[in-house]
């Protein structure tokens, strides 16, 4: 990567943290470039550094499928240590609930939309620097990549900026993960201890649930295991839908294997029952990894990162996999260890994190200045237990680069192009999103409030021309 | 014999896959070897015979097939596994188990295991040595990849097995509706999986190649996998494993066909990186 190509990126835009502080009338300040960026650069210098970080990356994990923090329906015994030895967070959003868009936003810190990852199986604007790159550019870490990449191909053994673990085959979670968890173990059993390494282990799992469906759309009336019956998961309690949402919501729910295969409830649980199964597998294969990082002697001076690239439907408004913002494929697990460093046993319910944020924590981590247009912020001062203002707000885009969602510490707000009808959530009190709000007259303002804060977020995005539908967006703006 | 084979399929010929790409079908059930049938994904076979002795010395070969959930397309031979049964006493016996899973741009991953196991129900490891090792596209082992295991159960710990002991135990198992086993399971020698449950299903009759041919089933059921089902003929010779989306077939072709792919696989990524350089 050419350091200067990075460097001609525009350097007026900011942080969505710095722009929700200043909006209104600060805003002009940041246009004209008078205000200044990065509030923990000044700091860096000072903290300590992990010596080796690992990103523990998912796919299609759902929020609620570990065991500590209080799904009831897995054994998640390495997810559990996981969560306890850190900080988890509960309003941890994917930037796009699709998986190359998704891995796009969190290997660069940029917006599907500018990174031009906006639908499967593209790669990154050659212009913006993955986060193995910038990490070559500027640490001594070493960099290596395990497993599940989709920018553009799924498995490969050429990933700019790292050195490639090559092992997957194609889309099959339960072998590939075994392979790669197996491959990570002999990397960190094998190496020399003297130089510090960031490792990506990027799993398939469970994502394994989309051939799931395929493989038990028809007979919903015959229950294959009836011994099974009484271990399904009960329906979540958002699993009815309101009819009226925006047409990309029914189009895709029609499209999917339930309606197509006319399931009943008993169906839905078995495909419930199936999934955290799958998240079971995962969890066995990171025990793995883990382990062999605790063997090593490297476990005390790993931060450790767990994240997925989007969640799951698993029932909750009658939906299956993700392409949708509801929280069920919207939201993802992001989990933090380095004990001794950062808070133990520790539940942030009240920030609003996204992938964006793994780029720019990461680099705060390893004390290194972020590379331009970062669209998150580092979670580091949070970690530490430091006073965060928990008021900021996310961004998530969706359906190549047509959906938007806009979500503020009290509500989501949900727009599609080309459709009249918006969605309006108040999360305090509706977290299953069951009321749409935006016809009541009462949020009328807040509503309006909202509109206006994405556009402004919108105007301020350095997207490529050959993105679709970005000139829509610039329109409304 | 049937005449049918892996290589004259038209499901596994890459332009028919292109071709075929925009008319997927949705499988729509479960694998079983009917369904493996129809999906092109079984030669055949062997004849059921008398002269296959579960609790004896064998030697059995499994072809490893993953399926995408379309009829058309995605459904590939990915490698082999190849299971050794040697009787060491009356209370123990040895299983030697090699196997080869081809990864992405020609990579192949390779798991040795050798484990001393009680002659019980459920062939439940006593100790054992695990290898996992990777060779390149290039054909040389990757040394800095490499694992090596061992392990022994603790004594007294008859309820536990291996997946690859299941292979082994549940052709000696009586096909009756009483058998059921609970057990806990060291997944590849190394990750637990607790709370198994093993039993019998039942007699089926499979459509394969045009015939009907009785199976019997067991279906393992438990944490950290989908449900897992045996299939064997009526003299207890395991044909085929079907878990989701994978399947283990009876092929003493396995390896063979195995070779074929990773050599292919090898050319293809060669031509891939000679066009890259260009």
């Amino acid at each position: 990567m050419n350091k200067n190509t990075t460097e001609k990126q525009s350097s007026c835009l900011v942080n969505r943290r710095d722009f929700i502080k200043l909006s209104g009338s600060a805003v002009a300040l940041l246009a004209n470039g008078t205000l200044k960026r990065n509030v923990f650069a000044a700091r860096q210098s000072r903290r300590q550094k992990p010596k080796n970080l690992l990103l523990i990356f998912t796919d299609q994990q759902h929020t609620n499928t570990i065991a500590a923090g209080g799904c009831q329906y897995v054994r998640t015994p390495t997810l559990d240590r996981l969560k306890t030895s850190g900080v988890s967070f509960t309003q941890s959003y994917s930037a796009n609930p699709v998986c190359s868009p998704a891995r796009s936003c969190v290997f660069t810190g940029r917006t599907s939309s500018e990174t031009a990852v906006y639908v499967n199986g593209r790669p990154i604007r050659s212009d913006i620097p993955n986060l193995g790159q910038w990490f070559s550019q500027q640490t001594d870490y070493e960099t290596f990549y395990a497993g599940k990449w989709h920018l553009p191909r799924t498995y490969t053994s050429n990933i700019p900026g790292f050195n490639v673990i090559n092992t997957g085959i194609g889309g099959f979670g339960y072998l590939c993960d075994t392979v790669m968890s197996r491959a990570c173990e002999g990397f960190l059993r094998n190496r020399s201890k003297s130089k510090q390494f960031l490792l990506v282990a990027s799993f398939m799992q469970p994502h394994d649930i989309c051939e799931w469906l395929r493989l038990n759309m028809d007979k919903p009336q015959e229950i294959r295991y009836p011994q099974l019956a009484d271990k399904f998961p009960e329906l979540p309690d958002n699993f009815e839908f309101d009819e009226n949402e925006p047409g990309a919501i029914k189009k895709r729910r029609l499209g999917n294997e339930p309606f197509k295969g006319k399931w009943n409830k008993e169906q839905w649980r078995y495909y419930r029952w199936s999934y955290y199964r799958n998240i079971e597998h995962l969890d066995a294969e990171i025990g793995r990894i883990l382990q062999a990082l605790e063997d090593c002697g490297y476990a005390k001076d790993t931060l450790i990162v767990l994240t997925s690239d989007h969640g799951e439907g698993l029932a909750h408004h009658q939906m299956v996999r993700k392409n949708t913002l509801y929280d069920e494929a919207a939201k993802v697990p992001l989990l933090f260890s380095w004990p001794g460093h950062i808070l133990e046993n520790s539940t942030d319910t009240a920030h609003l994190a996204s992938g964006l944020d793994i780029m720019p924590t990461l680099c705060d981590y390893a004390g290194i200045t972020l590379p331009k247009n970062m669209r998150g912020r580092s979670l580091r001062p949070i970690l530490e237990g430091r006073s965060v203002s928990a008021d900021n707000f996310i961004v998530t885009e969706v359906r190549s680069n047509t959906g938007r969602m806009f979500r503020t510490p009290s509500f989501k707000y949900i727009t599609y192009q080309d459709d009249s009808v918006e969605q309006f959530f108040d999360m305090r009190t509706d977290t299953g999103e069951t009321k749409n709000l935006a016809a009541s007259s009462r949020y009328a303002l807040v509503l309006a409030e909202h509109r206006k804060m994405l556009r402004e977020w919108e105007s301020r995005l350095d997207v490529p021309p050959n993105v679709p539908n970005a000139d829509v967006w610039r329109q409304k703006t | 014999m049937r005449e049918k084979t892996i290589n004259n399929n038209p499901y596994f010929l890459k332009e028919n896959i292109m071709a075929k790409k925009k008319q997927r079908t949705i499988v729509g059930s479960p694998l079983t070897p009917t369904l493996l049938d129809e999906l092109g994904a079984l030669s055949d076979f062997p004849p059921s015979s008398e002269d296959f002795k579960p609790a004896e010395n064998w030697d059995s070969t499994y072809r490893i097939w993953t399926c995408h959930g379309y009829r058309e397309s995605g459904n590939d031979n990915v490698g082999f596994l190849r299971i050794k049964r040697l009787i060491n006493s009356q209370s123990s016996l040895t299983l030697k188990v090699h196997q080869e899973v081809l990864q992405t741009d020609a990579l192949v991953n390779i798991v040795d295991a050798t484990i001393d196991c009680r002659n019980n129900q459920l062939a439940s490891p006593i100790q054992w040595k695990v290898s996992s090792w990777f060779r390149g596209a290039d054909g040389k082992f990757i040394s800095e990849l490499s694992s090596n295991d061992n392990g022994a159960a603790a004594e007294g710990l008859d309820r536990s097995t291996g997946d690859w002991c299941l292979f082994e135990a549940v052709q000696r198992l009586k096909t009756s509706k009483e058998t059921v086993l609970t057990f806990d399971m060291l997944e590849g020698l190394s990750l637990l999986k607790k709370g198994q449950h093993l039993s019998y299903r039942g007699l089926y009759t499979t459509k394969i190649g045009g015939e009907n041919i009785p199976l019997h089933c067991f279906v393992q059921l438990g944490s950290g996998i989908l449900p897992c089902e045996y299939w064997l003929d009526d003299h207890h010779r395991l044909l085929a494993v079907a878990s989701m989306n994978k399947a283990y077939i009876f092929d003493e072709q396995a390896e063979k066909i195995t070779r074929q792919i990773i050599e292919e696989e090898r050319k293809s990524y060669e031509k891939r990186k000679s066009s890259q350089r260009k």
